[in-house]
């Protein structure tokens, strides 16, 4: 009975505290943007993806945040076309692959490229060391040196190492995202 | 097919000025006033959070709208529409998503970067929800590209035999789609060829649709492979199809199978199809029925015997309760009319019920074939009835009946008053170009059949200039008047109607009347002082053009001299005007020492296909001219030629003949309709013969139809006539598999002798072949063996030198040219059976141009006096007169009169 009237309470919260944030996650081909979205969305792991030509969009709600996510290609010819989905969204997920070291300049560069657009100026940026299950996987410290983070002043900055595999610090980066909705969660 | 007679014209009318708010049936509707820039606008609310799927779906279909009507949207507008499009897929409205699917459709062609939403689209197409499957189809296959087609096969394989039949269907007719673009570079069709087993596993759907999109699909796989199409004609006719639609396509496909076979004149399996087409007329399904006995009537060879059933079910269906039966009956009956007239009259009785139908279509089409098979009596009585209620229908069908009209006129000249007047009652209705055009070009061809009708047509058309808002079809009818006017009885009345021009047209219609007024001053001598007195008005003009012609004119008026005026006024510049204008220029940079020689202009080739269209056939579509290139076939031969020094030094080029086939039995590519040549030689060569000054250019254009060789250093070895002397031969280094290269051979014409100028050239193509492999066209090994292939034999032929020139006045052409270098001979042409034959055969052995019309021979007479004109290499005019007459073959006197004795010589020498 009790838990009952908790969930209709929980509904109730929910009602009034419901929120939406849009986010888009870049980064080059192969780097597991969308196994990142299945995994926070389903939790499911799948090791055989097929590139993504295009665009996939999808919401996912976590808590009382629904969260829109434009997972974009990252196959050279959908880079160029990232800067019109970063636009005015809350945060920018930039998926490195941190076992991928021959990546790696590519992916700094594309990145600084993707920042210097005007039109993207402020907007927070979480980026996200996958495949750190690898052996050789850069950690958060070799990322940040690698990918030149220090470099960027003007805006939030956040750098995780996770696995989608093994679904390591998953959570954090959650709860990054979440606390970048418009009123930080609700909470 | 029924597209164009759907559409009333005077509802159209009213659909496009609904933008003005007129309509008189709708009024302004909720587009009417639509602006490309606020609509754009608009649609940046695409980008807002959350969506408002009604507001996005009201502003998409503005943006549809505006598409529809031909709006010009820049790339730029055009991307940013589209990829705010693309952010409404965060939202899961139905309708919303389908109007998506219909904008990314509709700007996949004006978009950058369009395959963005491929993924997007996948999903959906795959998806669970069955009311996106097929539209996600439809999108994802406009903007796919051949490097995506690869991507998305195995989702279309599934589709294409999905068991839902909207699914399949999608799939079926968006991989028809894609299997017709073929670009540089495109795989589209490559692709699609590889999904025929999907198609015919299609093809024994149970949805009636589905099978016959999959069998659309499935000829157009099959369709360049003739045994395959066979195959599938012979299974599908045995084995009933369920869906009639699919029935009809399977009787095209057979009919398209007799005709080919009708080509090739193996007609052996013929019979299975036309007995399939036959058995058609007994299907269940009225749309099988009207398919079939409208595909017998139509093969261009269908016996008497076969034609009956056909013929009496159109007869059934012209009583049938349905307008669209009756409708279909009787046009088909229109439109073969005239290629089998007795099978038609055999319908008469129930045309003439037709005639009051309330449906005003079938009554014009029921009355205009009754009019082009009827007799001369019931013509009358027709007349009358169409009379009543020509002015309810729209312009195509006016434009059918003054064709019945056309044909009738020729058909029975005696009625050609009534027959006229009723034409020019027609004329003053109101109308569009089109219908117009239609009517004053029947005029003039009657004008032309039938000298007795001339001035009577004249007159009409003088009327009808009067009040004439069409700028093109006034200059036209003052240009006849100027040529025919002056030879009538009495040329004095004409002029008030062209002076009337002068003063109230506007300028182009203005110094058309002018040329006009010259060409009166220049024939009739009792008019000339008013002529003149009314181009010095004219000279007050302010136009300039108009002007300069008044001046132009006037000035050679007052010398009074017949060739002065032939040569500048009646015969007017006979060169081509692009090449004159490129002469022109040169000489303005090459300094203007030496006067300008206008000899040194090739002469402007005549449209001989001009005239091709009879008076006697007659369709449902006017067929409208084609719009003449703005650089004719000989400026482009002269700008390729301007670019290979050897042949740029020859100097102006002065003509090039038509291709002449050098390998035998190569009737290839006369069928558009197959796409691949099956062609039966190992090479296919045509030769061009480009004359020169002082040289003859061979130019051989040859193509490899060998998959598995490669031909390298091909030239050309031939045996030349004697004087020539072969300058050169640019041969090519590389023959690929089915590309066209040319091989150019240049020979020194013979100084003075002109006889020496005709002769046979024998070639023989020399190369060196490699064999490869067929797939690649990469060769085996670098070894190659010389091989040689011998081609046919090439005339060098009197019309080769001679340029076709009309002359519009020939007798003061004659005259002007005068006897010194006349020479007269007479001939028995005794293969000859009648005056028609020898008419023609004289104009192509010749390769002059036909003046006043007497290329055609009056029936029933014996005797035809023939005239041509043309120029010869060197500029020099040449005007043959042939007087034939018909006595056990054709015997015939040419005259022919040139400025240069040897030219006559030439000419009296080779022909007979």
């Amino acid at each position: 009975m009790l838990s009952i009237i908790n969930r209709l309470l929980e509904w109730f919260k929910s009602l009034f505290w419901k929120e939406e944030m849009e986010l888009t996650l870049v980064g080059l081909q192969h780097a597991g943007k969308t196994t990142f979205v299945n995994v926070i969305a389903s939790g499911q792991f799948n090791e055989d993806m097929i590139p993504t030509v295009g665009f996939n969009m999808r919401k996912i709600s976590k808590g009382n945040v629904t969260i829109k996510l434009w997972d974009i290609g990252g196959q050279p010819r959908f880079r160029s076309m990232w800067e019109r989905y970063c636009r005015g969204v809350n945060a920018i997920v930039y998926m490195v692959d941190a076992a991928d070291m021959d990546k790696v300049e590519a992916s700094r560069n594309e990145l600084h490229n993707l920042l210097e657009k005007p039109q993207l100026a402020g907007i927070p940026i979480l980026v996200l060391g996958n495949k750190r299950d690898l052996p050789n996987a850069l950690d958060e410290n070799g990322l940040i040196e690698k990918m030149n983070l220090n470099a960027i002043q003007d805006r939030e900055i956040c750098c995780y190492s996770i696995s989608c595999k093994e679904k390591d610090n998953i959570d954090i980066t959650l709860q990054w995202l979440i606390s970048h909705s418009k009123s930080g969660g609700g909470t | 097919m029924y597209a164009s007679f759907r559409k009333d014209k005077k509802d159209e009318e009213e659909g496009g000025s609904g933008m003005g708010g007129t309509g008189a049936g709708g009024g302004s509707h909720a587009f009417a006033h639509l602006e490309k820039t606020s609509v754009l606008q608009e649609a940046r609310l695409f980008n807002a959070t959350p969506v408002n799927p009604r507001k996005c779906t009201h502003i998409l279909a503005k943006i549809l709208y505006l598409l529809q009507q031909g709006e010009s949207v820049s790339p730029t507008e055009a991307t940013e529409t589209f990829f705010a499009i693309t952010k409404l897929f965060q939202c899961p409205d139905p309708v919303l998503r389908r109007m998506v699917y219909l904008g990314i459709k509709g700007l996949s062609n004006l978009s950058d970067d369009v395959i963005i939403v491929t993924s997007s689209l996948t999903k959906d197409m795959t998806g669970k929800e069955d009311a996106y499957r097929a539209a996600a189809i439809r999108a994802l296959c406009t903007i796919t590209d051949a490097t995506m087609l690869q991507a998305i096969e195995r989702y279309m394989k599934q589709a294409l035999v999905e068991r839902s039949p909207a699914i399949a269907s999608a799939a079926l007719v968006s991989a028809w789609h894609m299997g017709q673009h073929r670009g540089p570079g495109s795989t589209g069709p490559d692709v699609v060829k590889r999904w025929v087993n999907e198609a015919q596993e299609a093809v024994s759907s149970d949805s009636i649709m589905v099978q016959y999109h999959a069998l659309g699909l499935l000829y157009h796989i099959r369709r360049a492979d003739r045994l395959a199409v066979t195959k599938l004609v012979s299974k599908l006719t045995r084995s009933s199809l369920k869906s009639p639609y699919a029935v009809c396509l399977l009787i095209r496909i057979a009919c398209q199978l007799i005709e080919e076979d009708a080509d090739e004149a193996a007609g052996s399996s013929t019979s299975i199809y036309f007995d399939f087409v036959e058995s058609c007329i007994r299907h269940k399904s009225e749309m099988v029925i009207y398919e079939a006995a409208h595909a017998i009537v139509n093969m261009r060879r269908t016996t008497n015997r076969e034609l009956v059933p056909a013929i009496s079910v159109l007869q059934l269906f012209c009583s049938s309760p349905k307008a669209t039966l009756r409708f279909a009956a009787v046009r088909t009956l229109n439109q073969v009319s005239m290629t089998h007239p007795a099978a038609v009259t055999a319908c008469n009785l129930d045309l003439e019920n037709l005639i009051t139908d309330s449906n005003r279509s079938i009554a014009t089409l029921a009355i205009t074939t009754l009019l082009k098979t009827g007799a001369e009596s019931s013509v009358d009585r027709l007349m009358k009835q169409i009379a009543s209620f020509v002015s309810e229908i729209s312009d195509e069908f006016k434009v059918v009946v003054v064709q019945a009209i056309k044909s009738l006129c020729l058909k029975f000249p005696r009625k050609h008053g009534i027959l006229m007047n009723f034409l020019s009652g027609m004329l003053r209705d109101e109308g569009g170009l089109e219908y117009k055009t239609s009517i004053a070009d029947t005029i003039i061809t009657i004008i032309e059949e039938n000298p007795e009708a001339k001035e009577n047509g004249l007159a009409h058309l003088c009327e009808f200039i009067e009040d004439c808002e069409h700028t093109t079809l006034a200059v036209r009818i003052l240009h006849l008047l100027g040529a025919e006017g002056p030879r009538t009885s009495n040329p004095n009345r004409y002029i008030r109607y062209i002076y009337n021009r002068v003063i109230l047209e506007n300028a182009t219609v203005r110094a058309a009347a002018v040329s006009a007024l010259a060409r009166f001053g220049a024939l009739c001598d009792d008019l000339l002082p008013n002529v003149l007195v009314l181009l010095s008005r004219c000279q007050m003009d302010n136009d300039d053009e108009v002007r300069d012609r008044a001046t132009y004119f006037k000035v050679i008026l007052e010398q009074q001299q017949q060739n002065l005026n032939s040569q500048f006024i009646l015969n007017g510049l006979q060169v081509s005007l692009s090449s004159l204008e490129k002469a022109l220029h040169n000489y303005t940079l090459s300094g203007c020492d030496a006067p300008f020689d206008i000899k040194s202009v090739p002469a402007a080739p005549i449209d001989v296909s001009e005239k091709k269209a009879k008076a006697g056939e007659m369709g449902m579509t006017s067929k409208k001219a084609d719009a003449k290139p703005t650089a004719t076939r000989h400026d482009m031969f002269v700008e390729k030629f301007a670019a290979i020094p050897q042949i740029a030094q020859c100097g102006p080029l002065f003509r090039s003949s038509q291709p002449v086939e050098l390998t035998a039995c190569s009737n290839l590519n006369l069928d558009p309709l197959r796409v691949i040549p099956e062609s039966e030689t190992e090479y296919v060569v045509q030769c061009i013969k480009h004359v020169f000054p002082n040289h003859v250019v061979l130019q051989f254009d040859c193509t490899n139809t060998l998959n598995d060789q490669l031909l390298e250093k091909v030239t050309v070895d031939m045996e030349i006539p004697d004087g020539f002397e072969l300058v050169e031969i640019l041969a090519c280094n590389k023959l690929e598999y089915n590309v066209k290269d040319t091989i150019y051979a240049i020979l020194a014409s013979p100084e003075d002798e002109l006889s020496e100028w005709i002769g046979t050239v024998s070639p023989t193509l020399k190369f060196v072949v490699k064999d490869c492999d067929p797939n690649t066209g990469e060769p085996d090994s670098d070894e190659g063996y010389p091989d040689e292939y011998v081609l046919e034999d090439l005339e060098l032929s009197v019309s080769d030198y001679v340029q076709r020139a009309m002359k519009a006045n020939f007798p003061a052409a004659w005259e002007e040219l005068g006897p010194t270098n006349e020479l007269e001979d007479t001939y028995v042409l005794s293969s000859m059976k009648t005056l028609d034959e020898a008419v023609k055969s004289i104009i192509q052995f010749l390769g002059m141009q036909p003046c006043e019309r007497s290329d055609k021979v009056p029936e029933g007479k014996s005797s035809h006096t023939l005239v041509l004109a043309g120029v010869f290499r060197g500029g020099h005019d040449i005007l043959v007169r042939a007087k034939l007459a018909l006595s056990e073959g054709v015997t015939m006197q040419l005259t022919v009169r040139s400025e240069n004795p040897d030219v006559s010589e030439l000419i009296t020498a080779t022909v007979g």
